[in-house]
Order: C-alpha cells, then sequence, then structure tokens
C-alpha cells in the first residue's frame, strides 16, 4: 500500500504542485486573452448582444481621429519618458553614486519615495499645484515675475502634456534612478583604475566604461520605461477628472480603450484598440532590443 | 525516528501542508462568517449625497405603508454608479432595483437592441397614472428612446445667474437693464479685467457652459428624432456668439476648471457672476456662506429682447430595472421619493431642487424668500422659468458628441486667442463638420 502511494505521489506531486498556477493562469490570463482576441473581431453592446464585423473593427480604428490623437499622445509621452526621464536618472544616479555627495542615502530616499505613494495620489496633487490663479506653480510663477498668472494648465491643449511629463518626470526619474544606482555599483572599480592609468578623463570613462557596464541594465529599464508609457491611464484620468482633457490633448490608448470598452460599451472595440496596442508595444520592444544588441550579446 | 514517521504522515513535506492548514483555517473561518447579505426588499443606488440623505429619511414614511417591506438606499459614487451598472447588467449580478443616473450618462444605456437596455419602460405606468401630464414634459426628453421613457426625470434644472450683488451695485451695474446677451457682453467688457476679474465663470475647453447657449437658442447634439444636429446652423451661431466671451483680447468669462477653487475665485470677485442651475444654488449657500446676502439671481439674459431667459444645466433619471422582482412595488418607491409633495417642498427647502411635477411648486416653501439671496424668492425664481426650459433629446451616442463638441470649444478658443474674427467663422464651421463627421462615423458603424 506504502509503496503504491509513494509511486503515485512520485508520478503525480509535480502536477499537483503546478495545477493552482495552471488552473489560475488559464482561468484568469489564457482565457481573458483569447477571449479579448475574440471579441476584437465583433461589435459588442457587453457580452450579451454581440455582432460580428470581421476586421470592421481595425479597419474603423485605422481611420479614427481619436484613436490617432491618443497614438500621437502616447508617444510623445513615451517620447519624453526615454529621452528626458532616462537621462535624467541616469544623471541623478551617477550624482548620487559619487562617493563626494554627503548624505547619499537621504538623497536616494528622498528622490524615490514619489513612487512609493502611487499615480492616483500623486495626479491628486499634481491637480492643485497646475491649478489656475491660485495653484502652487502659478502662484510661484507670479511670485517670480510679479504680475498675476492665470496659466490653465490642464485647460490649455498646448500645456496638457508638458504637465503630464512634468508629474510623470517627479514620480519616475528617482525610480529609475534606483535601477542606474545598482548598475553603477556593479561595475568592476578596476576598469575605472585602468582607463585612469591609459590617461582618460571622466567623460571618456564615462562612455567606455560606465556605459558598457550598465548596458543591459539601461536596455531593460528602457523597455520597461517604453511599455510603462503606453500604458499610461492613471495619471491623466485623474488629473483631467476623468476626461481626456480639452481637444483630447490628455487622451492616451488605454485611457481611450477604457473609454470605449467601460463607458460606451462596446467591449468589441476596446478589445480591438487592446490588441493593436500590444502589437504595437511588441514591435517597438523588439525593435529597441534589436537596436540596442541585447540579442546578439546573448547570443 | 520521530521525524520519519512525520515525513511519512506529511509526504510534501512542512511547508506545503503549513499552506493547507492556513487555507483550511481561513476557509473555516470564512465558511461560519459569510459576508452579511443585504435583506432589503428593494435596493435603491444613488450617486448625489443631496438625493441620498432625503431618501433615507423618507424611508421609514415608506416601510410604514408598506409593512414587511425594507428599502434600502445605497449611496454610490457617480463613476462607479456607470461602471457597476453596467457590469451589473451585463453580468445579471448585483443590480439595484432602482437606480439615480446623470443626465449625461442615462443615453449610454438605452445602447443596443430595445429588448437589452436594462431598464423597464415607463411610458404606460405614467400614462395610467396621470402623471405624465403633470411631469415639465421636455424632462422626459433625456431619457426617452425609441418611444420608451426609461426614467423618471429628478428634476428640471432652470438656469438663471447667480451674481455677487454688492459688486454688481459697487461697479454701477443695473441688472434691469441687463434683458439680452449682448446688453449683458457690452457691461461684461467694461468691467472685466484680464487676470484680476471676469464677469462670468466660462470655460473654454469643455462643452458644459456652452451647452447652456446651445440649448437656450433651441439648439442640441441630436434633434427629437435622434438625429444629429450638432454641426447646424444654431450651433455654429451659438460657437459664434461663445468664442469671443471666453477667448481673446475682450473676453468677459473665465474658469478656474476647478470647483475647488470656486468659493475663493466668488468670494474674491475674480468672478462677478456665474450660471446658476438650482441644485447649484444650493452648492452656493452652503460653500460660500460668507457671501450671504451679498449674492443674488436674475433670469439668463435673453438671446433676443423677448427670448427665453433660461435654459438648463445638469439632471438625474430614476430608472426601474428589469431584474426587480417586483417592479410595482419599485414604482411605489418611486411615487414615495418622487411626487410626494410634502416631502418634495421638504426636499426642496433641503436642496433647492426643483422637482418636475408641476403641481408641487404651490407648496409655500416656493415662495419662502432667502436670506443669503438677499431676500429673493429662490422657488418662485425657478418655478416661473420652469416651464420654458428647453428640452435635451437623448442618444448612444450623446457622451461621444458632448466629447467632440469639447474639442471644437477648445481648438476654436485656441484659434480665436492667435487670429481674432479673421477667417474663425470658418474655421469655426470647419471644425464643426468635422467633430459631427466623427460623430456620424460612431453611429453608422452602429448595428442595432
Amino acid at each position: 500500500m506504502n509503496a503504491l502511494f509513494f509511486r503515485l505521489q512520485h508520478r503525480y506531486a509535480p502536477y499537483l504542485f503546478v495545477a493552482p498556477f495552471v488552473i489560475l493562469f488559464l482561468t484568469f490570463t489564457l482565457y481573458p486573452i483569447a477571449k479579448s482576441l475574440s471579441l476584437s473581431f465583433y461589435i459588442t453592446n457587453g457580452p450579451k448582444s454581440q455582432v460580428f464585423v470581421g476586421w470592421d473593427n481595425f479597419r474603423f480604428l485605422w481611420g479614427d481621429p481619436a484613436f490617432h490623437r491618443a497614438v500621437w499622445n502616447t508617444c510623445t509621452y513615451a517620447l519624453t519618458s526615454v529621452f528626458l526621464q532616462l537621462p535624467l536618472s541616469l544623471g541623478l544616479a551617477l550624482l548620487l553614486n559619487s562617493r563626494l555627495v554627503k548624505g547619499r542615502n537621504f538623497f536616494r530616499f528622498g528622490f524615490f519615495s514619489p513612487h512609493l505613494v502611487g499615480q492616483v495620489f500623486v495626479a491628486v496633487l499634481f491637480s492643485v499645484v497646475f491649478i489656475p490663479k491660485f495653484g502652487l506653480l502659478n502662484r510661484v510663477l507670479h511670485a517670480l515675475v510679479g504680475t498675476a498668472i492665470d496659466t490653465k494648465w490642464l485647460g490649455n491643449p498646448e500645456l496638457v502634456m508638458p504637465a503630464l511629463v512634468l508629474t510623470s518626470l517627479w514620480m519616475y526619474v528617482g525610480f529609475n534612478m534606483i535601477y542606474f544606482l545598482a548598475a553603477l555599483q556593479s561595475v568592476d572599480r578596476e576598469l575605472y583604475e585602468a582607463a585612469q592609468v591609459d590617461g582618460a578623463g571622466a567623460f571618456k570613462q564615462f562612455v567606455h566604461v560606465t556605459l558598457p557596464g550598465i548596458r543591459s541594465v539601461a536596455v531593460f529599464v528602457t523597455v520597461l520605461s517604453t511599455i510603462g508609457s503606453f500604458q499610461l491611464f492613471e495619471l491623466p484620468y485623474v488629473m483631467l477628472s476623468n476626461t481626456a482633457g480639452p481637444d483630447n490633448s490628455g487622451l492616451t490608448v488605454v485611457m481611450y480603450l477604457f473609454q470605449n470598452g467601460f463607458i460606451a460599451g462596446d467591449l468589441g472595440y476596446a478589445s480591438a484598440i487592446g490588441w493593436t496596442l500590444t502589437m504595437g508595444v511588441l514591435v517597438i520592444s523588439l525593435a529597441q532590443m534589436r537596436l540596442t544588441g541585447t540579442w546578439k550579446r546573448e547570443d | 525516528m520521530k521525524n520519519r514517521l512525520f515525513s511519512v504522515e506529511l509526504p510534501f513535506g512542512k511547508a506545503p501542508a503549513l499552506l493547507v492548514l492556513v487555507t483550511a483555517l481561513t476557509g473555516l473561518y470564512l465558511f461560519f462568517h459569510p459576508v452579511e447579505t443585504s435583506r432589503a426588499t428593494l435596493r435603491l443606488w444613488t450617486f448625489a449625497s443631496n438625493h441620498a440623505v432625503p431618501y433615507q429619511k423618507a424611508i421609514p414614511s415608506f416601510e410604514a405603508v408598506h409593512p414587511g417591506t425594507q428599502l434600502e438606499v445605497q449611496l454610490v459614487h457617480g463613476d462607479a454608479v456607470n461602471s457597476r451598472l453596467r457590469a451589473a447588467f451585463w453580468a445579471d449580478l448585483d443590480v439595484p432595483d432602482l437606480v439615480e443616473v446623470e443626465i449625461s450618462r442615462a443615453g449610454s444605456f438605452f445602447r443596443g437592441p430595445a429588448e437589452d437596455v436594462g431598464f423597464i419602460d415607463l411610458m404606460p405606468i405614467l400614462k395610467r397614472t396621470g402623471y405624465y401630464d403633470r411631469i415639465v414634459q421636455t424632462r422626459f426628453a433625456p431619457y426617452q428612446n425609441r418611444g420608451r421613457i426609461y426614467g423618471l426625470p429628478h428634476d428640471v434644472h432652470p438656469v438663471v445667474l447667480a451674481y455677487r450683488r454688492d459688486l454688481f451695485e459697487e461697479l454701477g451695474i443695473d441688472v434691469r437693464q441687463i434683458r439680452t446677451w449682448d446688453d449683458f457682453v457690452r457691461i461684461g467688457r467694461e468691467v472685466s479685467v484680464p487676470g484680476e476679474r471676469y464677469m462670468i465663470e466660462l470655460s473654454d475647453n469643455n462643452a458644459g457652459h456652452f451647452e447652456m447657449f446651445l440649448f437656450q437658442r433651441d439648439g442640441g447634439y441630436f434633434d427629437a428624432e435622434g438625429a444629429l444636429i450638432m454641426d447646424n446652423e444654431v450651433a455654429l451661431e451659438t460657437l459664434l456668439f461663445f468664442i469671443p466671451l471666453v477667448a481673446g483680447s475682450e473676453r468677459i468669462g473665465s474658469d478656474l476648471g476647478s470647483s475647488r477653487l470656486f468659493t475663493q475665485a466668488v468670494e474674491s470677485g475674480y468672478f462677478l457672476s456665474f450660471i446658476c442651475p438650482d441644485w447649484r444654488s444650493k452648492g452656493t449657500e452652503t460653500d460660500i456662506p460668507r457671501m450671504g446676502g451679498k449674492m443674488a439671481l436674475m433670469p439668463l439674459p435673453a438671446v433676443h429682447v423677448g427670448g427665453r431667459r433660461t435654459s438648463t444645466w445638469g439632471g438625474t433619471m430614476l430608472g426601474i430595472t428589469k431584474s426587480c422582482p417586483d417592479p410595482e412595488l419599485a414604482w411605489q418607491v418611486a411615487e414615495h421619493m418622487y411626487f410626494n409633495k410634502a416631502e418634495l417642498a421638504e426636499r426642496f427647502r433641503e436642496t433647492n431642487i426643483l422637482p418636475p411635477l408641476k403641481d408641487a411648486w404651490e407648496h409655500p416653501a416656493f415662495d419662502e424668500p432667502r436670506a443669503y439671496w438677499s431676500g429673493q424668492k429662490l422657488g418662485r425664481i425657478y418655478a416661473d422659468l420652469a416651464d420654458d426650459v428647453p428640452p435635451q433629446y437623448a442618444s448612444p451616442f450623446i457622451e461621444t458628441a458632448k466629447s467632440k463638441m469639447a474639442g471644437v470649444i477648445s481648438s476654436c478658443a485656441a484659434y480665436y486667442r492667435e487670429n481674432g474674427r479673421e477667417g474663425f467663422e470658418e474655421f469655426a464651421r470647419a471644425r464643426l463638420l468635422a467633430a459631427a463627421e466623427e460623430v456620424r462615423r460612431y453611429i453608422q458603424r452602429n448595428p442595432y
């Protein structure tokens, strides 16, 4: 009896161990993914009434000005994330990695801490900062220039994206800094010493020692930031009071998905948006990895 | 030896055994402490606390007349009503028996085949009980779709102009001289100081304020037949009139984009006046108490002499869901909450909201002078304008249309700031047409 028990246990135990994950994965990940793919070929009014439309959702999306606007806004945000946020993060990391800076741990925590409070809180905080006339930013500008500043940061289509970028900088620069800091600390000190012996100055050391040393982390942070940027939702949603902002200036792809799926009730169109976004992010991430030579290095 | 025995009994080791134990204990706890389920016979969702409080007060009197019935009023956040109700309809789970929906969101619930709309048609019962003729007719429009009425109007929401009486007097403005918007704008240009003081609170980037001007001119997003009219000549005329009020060097309006600072703006005289539907008059009393006795109301200036002196802003419907097991009882709840004259009068005192039941306005509560509003009879001011409130027609695409109109306003304001009147009419016409075309694309692909 015992032998049979141990034989069965030996054979089925692995399945038993992976079963919880597999069941949850199938139910809450794989099935919704498959369902959303099938839904993207329907126009729906909730799950009960669905009309098969083939590729029509994707065709409509192709000519939908609101979607174009959402893609434009999201790309603008993503580009600023990569080209503004990451250099700032790296700069901060370099600064706080230097032994010359006193109280580094305090500053590290200080710069990282905005990330701890979460996007919704940050959005609420900054929507107050950006209030016209009486908001902190306008008051500071008023004090600087001496005349009443009435700028509507979140009410002017041209200023909405800069306001969102500014908010995200405050939130994510410190977060990405931690990755860069960890990478910088793992660069072999002897390489710097060797470079110094060869007569390399600070800039050359940065280009030829630091950057190659943190390359894999930099690629990881870039890909992560890009994916995160394309998923932007909470910040504009809260800061623009559940709207897409003036003239859709704060409309992002995920927000447009949300509006169609959960406000207009067309889950089919929302799924088509979701799959288009997924494909877009996949292509961009693969391109980034190819351009940065990640695969070549792994090979 | 002991360890070996233990491992036989626990073949997968201690850690999985501990997990199983924790799972079993939590499972047992949950089994013996189930989440308390509501024992209410009927559940009503509302999104406004100033609705919920009087409804909760009215529960005992309803339950006294209907022994054995337990009514529960739940306050649900406005956005949550939208998403939770939609999810509840989709899943047919946890659907309330009665629910209040905000006017701009109501239309989206009428999408799809008529048999899939989650609310019952109230038209037959309204006709049978005679309430149909006793309610301000235009208030059915937003809740009507394909000949059915899915919601009972909670309010009329006529709009007047609230102004700082003390500052108007200081500036020598005589409101009796303001009969048309042209009069208002002329005076506004004399007293407005950019960045310091504006004649009126008006937004240059959302459709809310613009709509009131549009409705006042008998315009709208959709007509009674559900056809899109947001790009007709009335809309263009309204746009050409409205944009110079909020953009350019001669603007007389501004907004702060946030209700949080409205109090400060009124107190400091940044806004001399603002558009004030009945519900906002109560908010003003509560949020800006220091302005008591310094504020007054006047009918909206008309578009032309002798024209309509009001418009409308906001609204709520009460719908009975198809999941309700006892629609007759639910109707009695609706009747109790919406048509009980004594309760309506008391509610008016608490909320300033004018009920749509016309005979309710005969109650003395509507003729009481209000100290806050410089002794004016607030109820009578709104009631006198109520029959003239323009209709707002519903469509499942109303939110899309509103969002596109907001884009038009925003871009027209930006154009006007840059170029003034030069080429403005052509630009505004083109933007309106483009926005309407976008909405038509959505409508045309609708298979229902």
